[in-house]
């Protein structure tokens, strides 16, 4: 899997990703698994309307699977305020990273060229479905401080290594984007 | 300042102050690429590229930086956004 160059910077906020067939293919089924494992996780048992329309959930603990647990995690050390803040918050989260990852989708299989066009707007959408997947398939590879060396020596034989393959080149991807928003910045600064 | 701004001041701080000190804390994380959580801090709090590039490393060296600070709702909303883009975010109480 090789794209040349990544994101590149197309005047003033205009970030091309020239992609290949096989590429833009595993793209879509990321994104397609980043959306189911998001939807496991169902809306809980409120019938009162009034509850669901203010986003109240119904999960007020933490998922049990280490992943979802890794995209939706507590937002406070204490579990009775931490529970509170999900039970209001954990469903738009959810949606907002479903949103991400359907927007790349979407862009994907409606391309026609060979090339997606993105702004800056789009680009954070895309970025932050970069990272959920990166983050889920860390999980799965135990992405710690010192993990690297462990990942780069894997057999060509192991299952995780083509997740590795994968993992590595979304982060090489999602920097060639960083990289080309940043710009922006270079040019305004005298010097960096 | 007159001895009436003093009283004024004393009197409203405990009203007004109780519910300020909140504080934002991004969490070190071995997934999340340095430039990316830097651009992040760009992007949602409009810092600049220095503070945001400074706060990044402060993650990456100490494990943990406060990003912002104030009321608790808008720290909240705060841990939300950075949720929503991947990074490890808790709220507390500012303990200095």
């Amino acid at each position: 899997m090789t794209t040349f160059k990544g994101f590149v910077r197309f005047g003033e906020d205009s970030y091309i990703l020239e992609i290949s067939e096989s590429e833009k293919d595993v793209l879509i089924n990321l994104c397609g698994q980043l959306i189911e494992i998001l939807a496991q996780r169902v809306d809980g048992t409120h019938s009162d309307p009034l509850a669901k329309m203010v986003g109240i959930t119904g999960h007020d603990s933490p998922p049990d699977d280490e992943v979802l647990l890794r995209l939706l995690p507590n937002a406070y050390a204490d579990p009775v305020d931490s529970s509170e803040f999900r039970r209001y918050t954990e469903s738009d989260l959810r949606a907002k990273k479903a949103q991400h990852s359907m927007l790349i989708r979407t862009a994907l299989m409606e391309m026609e060229s060979g090339n997606v066009m993105l702004d800056s707007e789009g680009a954070l959408a895309w970025l932050g479905a970069f990272n959920d997947i990166r983050l889920a398939l860390g999980v799965r590879l135990n992405v710690d401080e010192n993990s690297h060396e462990r990942l780069e020596l894997l057999s060509p034989d192991d299952p995780m290594q083509a997740v590795f393959a994968v993992y590595s080149w979304l982060g090489w991807l999602q920097e060639s984007l960083v990289q080309a928003l940043m710009e922006e910045f270079e040019v305004e600064g005298e010097e960096s | 300042m007159s001895q009436a701004e003093g009283m004024v001041e004393e009197l409203n701080a405990p009203m007004f102050f109780v519910d300020r000190p909140w504080v934002t804390i991004v969490w070190d994380d071995p997934v999340n690429l340095m430039s990316y959580v830097t651009y992040v801090f760009i992007s949602l709090f409009n810092y600049s590229k220095e503070r945001a590039t400074e706060l990044m490393l402060l993650v990456h060296n100490e494990g943990r930086a406060v990003v912002s600070s104030g009321g608790r709702e808008e720290m909240e909303r705060d841990v939300a956004r950075l949720h929503e883009y991947g990074l490890w975010a808790t709220l507390a109480r500012d303990d200095n």
